[in-house]
């Protein structure tokens, strides 16, 4: 038997068998999502800890009359400070200064970011992280909801999919995906998903090159990834559309997004 | 160069070497003035048609396979609850 892996020794060392000595920091913007922040918490514990991994979680609020920071302060109360680390801002300033906002405070080398309203579930996250894991190079790995493999593969990967979208909603998804596919060819599949894993240097370069707010942002992280020379890996995850709350999607989205693409296709 | 501009070159040259066949400014062998008439006029249209077809067949089937996932909802739904008990029990308010 290793006497490294001994009780004695492991005791001593303060630490577990691991394979994986990363450390991984989930940036969570929040805006009033006092009600959801305990739970996505408490399953993005779950996970990390059942695999054994060094994490924390930076919640980003944009000063969210709810009550969310007080919430987080029970959190960081419960689990550390180390674990929960709150940054609020002064008000509401969006979603790419919020990752920017996060990304001072980032202790550890791998970035996963993610939305606090459920649809994104940390259940996915051990996948993501055994991508890049497994030798390819990946800079940055991203859940994407079209796929039923992942890329490289990953033989527990389960198919992807949306719940709680009529057909509309998935032929407007569908085709704003083709449309930006077709347009722009970024080589993935899931443009508009915020669901993703990056490595520290490679979020910190990309996000400093973009410039669009909003769905477009999300996009843009990856036609530059590209255009930068990152390569991109995939996970299919589940989407579950917002159970609490209403999700919108109008005219003027559409138009906007197209105007996205249209500026992406200028501009990089 | 952005990705406008490659597009635009790739797509003047091939519009460029079309014209050029069309209005006879060079032959292609073995393509006789009948065959440039019947033919050579169609390619525009054909590549329009091939890329309407491609687009229609790419977001029905795309559309056709999106999976739905009403078991991950249900999974979600008693996580909730179980972290809510699970919270409660360590001490935080919870509404």
């Amino acid at each position: 038997m290793n006497p490294f892996e001994s009780n004695v020794s492991l005791t001593m060392q303060g630490q577990f068998p691991t394979s994986d000595t990363h450390k991984y920091s989930v940036i969570l913007p929040t805006y009033n999502e006092r009600k959801n922040l305990p739970i996505i918490v408490w399953l993005l514990a779950n996970v990390f800890e059942q695999q054994k991994l060094a994490w924390e979680v930076i919640i980003v609020d944009d000063a969210s009359p709810d009550g969310t920071q007080e919430v987080a302060r029970q959190l960081a109360a419960l689990y550390g400070e180390d674990k929960i680390v709150l940054k609020p801002r002064a008000g509401k300033l969006g979603l790419g200064t919020a990752y920017i906002h996060g990304l001072n405070f980032c202790t550890g080398d791998f970035v996963i970011i993610m939305d606090a309203d459920f649809s994104h579930h940390p259940k996915f996250i051990p996948q993501f992280i055994r991508c890049p894991a497994e030798g390819a190079q990946l800079g940055i790995v991203t859940g994407t909801r079209y796929r039923s493999t992942s890329k490289p593969f990953l033989p527990e990967a389960t198919p992807g999919g949306v719940h709680g979208w009529d057909l509309k909603r998935k032929l407007v998804s569908r085709g704003a995906n083709f449309l930006a596919d077709t347009v722009l060819n970024p080589g993935v599949s899931d443009l508009t998903g915020s669901f993703r894993l990056y490595r520290l240097p490679v979020l910190r370069h990309i996000i400093a090159e973009t410039q669009s707010k909003g769905y477009v942002f999300q996009m843009e992280m990856m036609v530059r990834a590209r255009a930068l020379g990152y390569s991109v890996g995939e996970v299919p995850i589940t989407f579950v559309d917002r159970i609490f709350g209403e999700s919108k999607l109008g005219a003027d989205e559409i138009v906007s997004y197209a105007k996205g693409v249209w500026a992406l296709f200028v501009g990089i | 160069m952005a990705r406008v501009h490659r597009v635009a070159l790739i797509s003047t040259f091939f519009t460029t070497l079309w014209m050029l066949v069309f209005f006879e400014v060079f032959s292609v062998p073995g393509l006789d003035e009948g065959a440039v008439a019947q033919i050579w006029t169609l390619i525009p249209w054909w590549l329009l048609v091939a890329f309407g077809s491609y687009s229609l067949w790419s977001l029905g089937w795309g559309l056709f396979t999106f999976r739905d996932c009403p078991e991950a909802y249900e999974e979600l739904l008693r996580e909730i609850s179980q972290a809510k008990d699970d919270l409660r029990s360590r001490g935080l308010a919870l509404d």
